[in-house]
C-alpha cells in the first residue's frame, strides 16, 4: 500500500510539474482544431507559447466570471457577438486595433473587439431524406416535413437564440408554432440537432451552425447546406484581450497573428467565413447572404421572456 | 452512525489527532467549496468580491415555476431509476452469490461493462441504434424511438447502467451472508422464500440501501441522458436547468449555484432517510465464526437464469458497446452500416503520434489513479473516525463527509475556481491538474465513506472487544482487525472513484488546466464539432481500458486471496 502510494504521489508530481509557464493564455469557444493551428502557427512565427483552454461561449464566460478577482486568461474568443459588448461596457477589455484589421469590415470590429470569423445559420438538409429541398425556413414547417424537423434549443446556442429573436420580429411568432405543430423537436445543443439527421431520423435542422454542417459534408457526410431565401442571422467570433493582461504585447501580437493572411486562410479551412474581406472563402460569404434584421440589444434584454415563450411552443 | 458504546473505542491521544486532521483535511477539501457555491447563490457578486444585491438570484430561482416542477421531475428520474435498478439486481445477485451459476466470473465480467460506458456515450449509442433509420431498423426494419424518447427511457437507460452497483455490493453482501442464516431459519421449519425474505434479504439491508442510495445520488446528478432525451420531450429536470443557466451567454451563476444547493438537499434528504431506517437492528454477520458458503445448486432453473443473465447483458452490455464500436467504425454517419462505409480511420486519428487522444488517455488514467487512492483513504478513514471512535469533531466528520451525495460537477467547479483562485493564496493548485483531482476528490467521497460504513456494520464489536483483550491497541485493532475485513469493500470503492474520475466530463470541462485535456472532455470536443466517429473510437478505448485495469487488479486480489 504505501509502495503503491508512493508510486502515485511520484506520477501525480510528475503530471504536476509537466504544466508548462506559457506566455499568454487564451480562452476560446471551438472549433478544436482552429485553434490549435492557430496557436501552433503563432509559436513558430513568433516564439510566444500559448496556453487554451477551449469550451462553449457559455462556460469560457462562467469560468471568467468565476475567476473575476484574478483574472488568468489574455486574450478571449467567444462564439458570441454581445459577449464583447457586454465585456467593454464593464470595461474588461483593453483597446487595440491591429494593423491587420484594416481589411476587415467596420461592423465586424470595434475598439475593443474584431471578428476572427463568422459563421451563419442555415438549413441543414439530408438528400437522401425522400423530402423536397427546403428553400426557406417555411418550407420546414410544411407537410413534408411532418416529424422531420430539429431545432438547436437556444438556450444552449446563442446563434440560434439571435435567429429565433429576429424571425420573431420579422415573421411574428407564427413560424414556431407551426413548426411544433409539424412535430419538430428541440434537440439540444447544435450536435444533438445534427446527428438525427445525418443519421437519416430526420430530414433537416432548422437553424444549424452552417461551418459544422459544411465540413461535415465534406467528410462525406449526407448533408447539403441551404441559407434560406428570407434571410438569415450571422455569428462574427470577437477577439478581445482582457484589461486585466500582464501580457498586453503578446497578447496584441496573438490578435495580429489571427487577422494575418496565414491565420486568416486557418478560419477559412474551417468553413467558416474569414473576417478580412480580401481572403478567400471555402463557402458563399457575408455579402452574398440575406440578413435578417436584428436589434441586438432588445434581443438580448428580452431574452428570458424569448426563451420561456419559445420552450412554451414546444412543450407537449 | 452512532457508535455503539461497547464497539466504539474511547479514543487515545492517537485516535483524537487522527479526528483532527480528518476534520481539518475535510474541511478545505469539502466545506470550503461549498461555503463558496453558498456564497454565491447568496451574493450575485462574490466574483468580483462584491456582497451587493444579497439573495436577489435567491428569490429568483426559488419563486419562479419552473423550480418545483424541475425538483419533481428530478425525483422521478432519482426514484424510478433506484426501482428499475432493484428489480434488475437485486434477483440476479441472489442467483449469482447463493447459487453454483454457470460461468459466474464471465458474468461478473459482462455485468462490470456497463458501468464502464459513460452514461452519456450508452445515451448517444442507444440513440444511434432506437431511433428511425438508426442501426436496429437498419438491421431489423424496426425503430424505438417511441420509447427512447421517453421518461420510462430515460429511466431504463439509467438503469441499465447503474444497476452493476447493486449486482456487486449485493452479490458480495449475501456471500458473506450466505446460506449460513438462512439454514438455521430453515432448521426452525421456515420455506425457502420465508428465509430468503425474513433472514437473508434483511441481513444484506446496508449493502441494498447503501448501493440504492449511491444509485439514487447518481441519478439525480446525471445530465447527459436526461440533456440527450429529456430536451425533445420537455422534460427538465435540475441538472439540464443548472446547465442551461452555464451552458450559454448570458451565464447565471447565482442561479445554478441556486439549483445546486437544491439537488444537493435532496441528496442528503435521501441520506438521512437511509439512516433512519438501518437505525434499528443489527447486521453483524462477519462474527468470531468463519462463514462457509455453501451455495446450492440451481437444478431446472438453469437454462432460465442463464436466459436472464444472458438477456440483461445483451441489453446492458451488448447494445450500447456494438452501437459504440459501429458508430466508431463508420466513416459517415449518414453512411450508415454498409460494409464500403467501414474503416479503422477514426481509431488511426485517435492514436496517431502526438495526437492530443494520447495526452487526454493518459492524464485521465494518472488522475483516476491519484484520485482513487486519496478519496479511498481519506473515506476510509472517515467512516473509521464517525463509527468507531468518540473522538470529539466526529459529528462534523460525519456531516461534512455526507455533503458532496449528487453535488452537481459543474457547481463544485465553480466552488473551485472562487476559492481557489483568491489572490491572496501564496500557492494554489488551481490551473494544475490538482485541481482535478481536488474535484474528483470532493465530488466521490461519499462512494468510499458509504462502502466502508457498510463493511464496518457488518462487522461484530466482538471482534474489536477481542483484540482488545489480546493487548493490542486501537491503531493495531484497526490495522490489524478492520483494515484486512473492510479492505475488500474499500477496494471496490476506490476502483469506483478511479472509473469515474477517469471519465468526469461536467466539471473538468469547467476547470481544465490550460493546455491540458481529459478523456471525456477530448470525446465532448469531437461531439461538439460533428466528429462523432472520432468521439466514439476514443469512447470504445476508454472503455476497454478502464474495465481492464480493474479486472487485472480483481483477479491479482482473488489470487492473493487464494494464496493467503
Amino acid at each position: 500500500m504505501n509502495r503503491l502510494l508512493l508510486a502515485a504521489t511520484a506520477l501525480a508530481a510528475g503530471l504536476a510539474a509537466s504544466v508548462a509557464s506559457a506566455e499568454i493564455t487564451v480562452y476560446t469557444a471551438g472549433p478544436a482544431k482552429l485553434i490549435e493551428k492557430l496557436t501552433a502557427g503563432f509559436t513558430a512565427s513568433t516564439g510566444v507559447k500559448v496556453d487554451v483552454f477551449q469550451a462553449t461561449t457559455g462556460k469560457v464566460m462562467a469560468r471568467l466570471q468565476a475567476e473575476a478577482a484574478n483574472p488568468v486568461a489574455d486574450v478571449v474568443i467567444s462564439a458570441s457577438w454581445g459577449t464583447a459588448t457586454s465585456m467593454a461596457k464593464d470595461g474588461l477589455l483593453l483597446a487595440y486595433t491591429s494593423p491587420n484589421a484594416a481589411k476587415v469590415p467596420d461592423f465586424l470590429k470595434t475598439d475593443t473587439a474584431v471578428a476572427e470569423g463568422v459563421s451563419a445559420l442555415a438549413i441543414a438538409w439530408n438528400p437522401t431524406s425522400g423530402t423536397p429541398r427546403p428553400a426557406d425556413w417555411t418550407d420546414l414547417a410544411k407537410p413534408d416535413f411532418k416529424d422531420l424537423v430539429t431545432l438547436p434549443d437556444p438556450a444552449k446556442s446563442g446563434s440560434m437564440f439571435e435567429l429565433v429573436s429576429a424571425l420573431d420580429s420579422a415573421m411574428g411568432e407564427t413560424i414556431f408554432a407551426d413548426l411544433a405543430a409539424n412535430g419538430a423537436i428541440v434537440a439540444g445543443a447544435n450536435a444533438d440537432a445534427l446527428n438525427p439527421v445525418l443519421q437519416g431520423a430526420k430530414a433537416a435542422v432548422f437553424g444549424a451552425v452552417d461551418y459544422i454542417s459544411l465540413s461535415a459534408k465534406a467528410k462525406g457526410e449526407s448533408v447539403e447546406v441551404i441559407f434560406p431565401a428570407s434571410g438569415t442571422v450571422v455569428a462574427p467570433r470577437p477577439a478581445m484581450i482582457l484589461k486585466s493582461t500582464r501580457h498586453a504585447d503578446e497578447a496584441k501580437q496573438f490578435i495580429d497573428y489571427i487577422l494575418s493572411e496565414e491565420g486568416q486562410q486557418m478560419v477559412a479551412d474551417t468553413y467558416m467565413m474569414p473576417a478580412r474581406t480580401d481572403i478567400a472563402a471555402k463557402r458563399p460569404k457575408i455579402d452574398e447572404l440575406t440578413l435578417l434584421p436584428l436589434d441586438a440589444d432588445k434581443a438580448y434584454g428580452a431574452r428570458k421572456e424569448t426563451l420561456a415563450t419559445f420552450a412554451a411552443t414546444f412543450e407537449k | 452512525m452512532t457508535g455503539r458504546g461497547g464497539a466504539a473505542l474511547r479514543g487515545g491521544a492517537a485516535l483524537g489527532g487522527l479526528a483532527a486532521v480528518v476534520a481539518a483535511v475535510l474541511t478545505v477539501i469539502v466545506a470550503l467549496p461549498f461555503l463558496f457555491i453558498l456564497l454565491q447563490a447568496i451574493f450575485p457578486g462574490i466574483g468580483v468580491g462584491s456582497f451587493a444585491d444579497p439573495f436577489a438570484a435567491l428569490i429568483e430561482v426559488l419563486g419562479s415555476g419552473n423550480l418545483p416542477r424541475a425538483a419533481r421531475n428530478t425525483l422521478v428520474m432519482g426514484l424510478g431509476t433506484v426501482a428499475v435498478t432493484a428489480v434488475i439486481a437485486v434477483p440476479l445477485a441472489a442467483l449469482r452469490a447463493l447459487f453454483r451459476l454457470p460461468g459466474a466470473a464471465f458474468w461478473d465480467i459482462l455485468f462490470l461493462v456497463p458501468f464502464m460506458i459513460p452514461p452519456y456515450i450508452a445515451t448517444l449509442g442507444w440513440v444511434m441504434t432506437g431511433q428511425p433509420r438508426g442501426y436496429l431498423e437498419q438491421l431489423t426494419g424496426h425503430n424505438i424511438a417511441g420509447l427512447l424518447f421517453s421518461v420510462p427511457g430515460i429511466i431504463l437507460i439509467l438503469s441499465l447502467h447503474c444497476f452493476p452497483v447493486v449486482y456487486f455490493a449485493l452479490s458480495r453482501s449475501f456471500a458473506a451472508v450466505g446460506g449460513r442464516f438462512a439454514d438455521v431459519s430453515r432448521v426452525f421449519g421456515a420455506s425457502p422464500i420465508v428465509a430468503f425474505g425474513r433472514v437473508t434479504l434483511p441481513l444484506t439491508l446496508p449493502a441494498l440501501a447503501a448501493s440504492l442510495l449511491l444509485v439514487f445520488a447518481m441519478a439525480i446528478e446525471e445530465y447527459g441522458t436526461p440533456a440527450v432525451l429529456g430536451t425533445r420531450i420537455g422534460f427538465r429536470v435540475l441538472v439540464t436547468g443548472i446547465d442551461e443557466a452555464i451552458g450559454d451567454w448570458p451565464v447565471d451563476l447565482p442561479g445554478a449555484s441556486t439549483l445546486a444547493l437544491v439537488l444537493v438537499g435532496l441528496a442528503t434528504a435521501a441520506f438521512l432517510l437511509q439512516r433512519r431506517l438501518l437505525a434499528r437492528g443489527g447486521f453483524e454477520t462477519t462474527g468470531s465464526r468463519p462463514a462457509e458458503s455453501g451455495r446450492r445448486a440451481l437444478g431446472r432453473w438453469r437454462l432460465p437464469v442463464l436466459l436472464a443473465f444472458a438477456a440483461v447483458a445483451f441489453v446492458s452490455t451488448g447494445v450500447p458497446l456494438m452501437a459504440v464500436l459501429a458508430t466508431a467504425l463508420s466513416r459517415t454517419v449518414s453512411g450508415g452500416l454498409a460494409l464500403s462505409n467501414m474503416g479503422l480511420g477514426n481509431f488511426a486519428s485517435v492514436f496517431a503520434a502526438g495526437s492530443a487522444a494520447r495526452g487526454a488517455l493518459l492524464t485521465s488514467l494518472g488522475l483516476g489513479l491519484v484520485a482513487a487512492l486519496l478519496t479511498g483513504l481519506l473515506g476510509a478513514v472517515a467512516a473509521f473516525v464517525v463509527l468507531r471512535t468518540q473522538a470529539r469533531g466526529r459529528g462534523y466528520v460525519d456531516v461534512v463527509a455526507a455533503l458532496p451525495n449528487a453535488a452537481p460537477g459543474v457547481v463544485v467547479a465553480l466552488g473551485m475556481i472562487l476559492l481557489w483562485n483568491q489572490p491572496w493564496l501564496p500557492v494554489t493548485p488551481y490551473n494544475t491538474l490538482w485541481i482535478l483531482v481536488l474535484a474528483y476528490v470532493l465530488l466521490l467521497l461519499p462512494q468510499p465513506v458509504r462502502y466502508t460504513t457498510a463493511a464496518l456494520q457488518q462487522i461484530a464489536p466482538s471482534l474489536d472487544d477481542a483484540a482488545r483483550i489480546c493487548g493490542a491497541s486501537e491503531l493495531t485493532m484497526a490495522r490489524r482487525i478492520l483494515l484486512p475485513l473492510v479492505a475488500p469493500h474499500l477496494m471496490v470503492a476506490m476502483l469506483l472513484v478511479f472509473v469515474v474520475a477517469a471519465r468526469e466530463l461536467v466539471a473538468s470541462l469547467l476547470i481544465l488546466p490550460v493546455g491540458r485535456q481529459t478523456i471525456a472532455t477530448f470525446i465532448w470536443r469531437q461531439f461538439d464539432q460533428g466528429s462523432v466517429g472520432v468521439g466514439m473510437a476514443m469512447a470504445f478505448v476508454t472503455i476497454g481500458l478502464t474495465t481492464l485495469l480493474p479486472l487485472i487488479v480483481l483477479v491479482a486480489a482473488r489470487r492473493a486471496d487464494a494464496l493467503g
